[in-house]
């Protein structure tokens, strides 16, 4: 069937359409007319906050993509290991979070986080200094990647010389979501697959190596785990920290990135934060709702036909929820286009919400304050030398693969 | 500097415990207890500790309930 390409079931396809990757917000826009909007393939898009936030709290919708009517092997492998607690419900989902997050946070490890701020802004100024004099640089490479993949490496206990495997691998993982046109996405899934299973199996024998001698990362509190509760499985163990050293790596990079090229763009917001380092906080709240790193969820699943906005979408179909869209509907937020580094009220949905909501805010917000601080003190009159900047592939994970900047005199 | 807590809206989502352990605390697995004169020194980590809350359910100022709030 030939479709109009303007028309509501051609969204998602122009939506990952690489060609909009830098401004998708007018496509958002559209879809929030239609609140719902079935696409032609199949697939239901939601783009409205109410709307949004009543699916992330309903019990009839599912995370595990083995309750879709049609299974996708393109993002499912047919076979392979269950998946980690992003795809599951309560109650496994609960379980495994909560075992996670153990010596993660509170209410067994409160203070984990707290404890690494010191860290996280040595290697930012270490980061910064090796910034300083150059009149250009990259700050995708030189500073926004580093700083949350040492950090995350250290947290779980991935020794240095590891970390640029560990890198390869988590780089094939992400590419697995993307959806590039006119490709078969057979070879691009089986890489992801492979990558996954190998990080699992390295992340598998260092966990055993500390089982035997443990440190004080989280690798060694996991494997070597006696509450209550049990341990993880090997099994569980293996996929669970994939998931944490994979979502540590590539989100806080986009946040940390959009955040300059949205300051930088906004240069009123960057003065003010320079006279008001206290606003610090509620701007990278503000980042998180204008610029979330996570554009849309795309593996929910209706476990019964559910009716939204006078549309019912049907049990097992794919349904996709488009938190930046959400975080941009007019009838929640007051003038939702403009960067308000001070915009109170600001219940964003760049973590989510509801139950699934990222296990790694906290270290993510800490970061990124930190990182932001640190940059908007040390740069030297910096200016975006590309805009808009090259991004990466990934329409979920979006953010510039690159984002040259120069400081100093013109 | 002082804090409330809309204990109604608190969900225990507890991004207030990561970022200020020194002033919000969970008492098993979701309910929250907190100290309502924050610690010197712990002034900035109640600000993102307010900024990060979920469902917005922390005002804090130099007087509680005052209009001075941090947001």
């Amino acid at each position: 069937m030939p479709a109009d390409a303007s028309s509501a079931d051609t969204l998602f396809r122009r939506i990952t359409d690489y060609a909009n990757r830098a401004d998708p917000y007018p496509l958002y826009a559209e879809l929030r007319e239609h609140k719902v909007a079935r696409q032609e393939d199949g697939k239901y898009l939601v783009g409205t906050y109410d709307e949004i936030a009543a699916l992330l709290h309903d019990p009839r919708v599912s995370s595990d993509l083995r309750n879709r009517a049609e299974p996708d092997p393109s993002i499912m492998p047919p076979e392979g290991p269950p998946p980690s607690f992003i795809g599951r419900d309560d109650p496994e989902h609960d379980r495994l979070r909560r075992l996670a997050m153990r010596p993660f946070g509170p209410p067994h490890s409160p203070g984990r986080i707290d404890a690494l701020r010191g860290d996280i802004a040595r290697i930012s100024g270490q980061l910064a200094d090796g910034l300083r004099g150059k009149s250009s640089f990259d700050l995708v490479d030189d500073f926004a990647f580093p700083l949350p993949v040492t950090v995350i490496c250290d947290l779980l206990g991935v020794p240095s010389e590891d970390i640029p495997q560990v890198h390869t691998w988590a780089d094939t993982v992400v590419s697995g979501l993307d959806f590039p046109p006119d490709e078969d996405p057979g070879a691009r899934r089986h890489a992801a697959y492979e990558a996954r299973s190998a990080m699992g199996q390295y992340l598998g024998e260092l966990a055993e190596k500390r089982r035997h001698s443990p440190t004080d990362d989280m690798l060694s509190a996991l494997a070597n785990e006696d509450g209550p509760e049990g341990a993880l499985t090997q099994q569980e163990l293996m996929v669970t920290t994939v998931l944490l050293l994979i979502a540590g790596h590539e989100t806080t990079v986009n946040l940390i990135t959009n955040g300059m090229l949205t300051l930088l763009r906004n240069p009123e917001a960057l003065e003010r934060l320079r006279a008001e380092p206290e606003l610090i906080p509620s701007a990278v709240e503000e980042l998180l709702r204008y610029e979330p790193p996570v554009q849309f969820l795309p593996q929910r699943t209706p476990l019964a036909d559910i009716e939204v906005a006078g549309v019912t979408i049907p049990k097992g179909v794919p349904l996709i929820l488009v938190l930046a869209a959400g975080s941009r509907d007019p009838l929640r937020f007051p003038d939702p286009d403009r960067f308000d580094p001070a915009r109170r009220d600001n219940q964003h949905f760049g973590f989510g919400s509801g139950i699934h909501n990222c296990f790694g805010a906290p270290l993510a917000r800490l970061e990124t304050q930190i990182a932001l601080t640190t940059l908007i003190n040390l740069l030297d009159g910096p200016r975006l030398l590309k805009d808009p900047p090259e991004y990466r592939n990934s329409p979920v994970l979006r953010g510039p693969r690159h984002l040259l900047l120069g400081q100093g005199k013109h | 500097m002082q804090i409330v807590v809309d204990l109604n809206r608190c969900q225990g989502y507890a991004q207030c415990v990561f970022l200020a352990p020194q002033v919000f605390e969970l008492h098993g697995e979701e309910a929250l207890l907190y100290v309502p004169t924050v610690p010197d020194g712990r002034e900035e980590h109640v600000r993102q500790a307010v900024a990060a809350c979920p469902v917005q359910a922390i005002t804090a100022g130099e007087q509680a309930g005052g209009d001075s709030g941090a947001r």
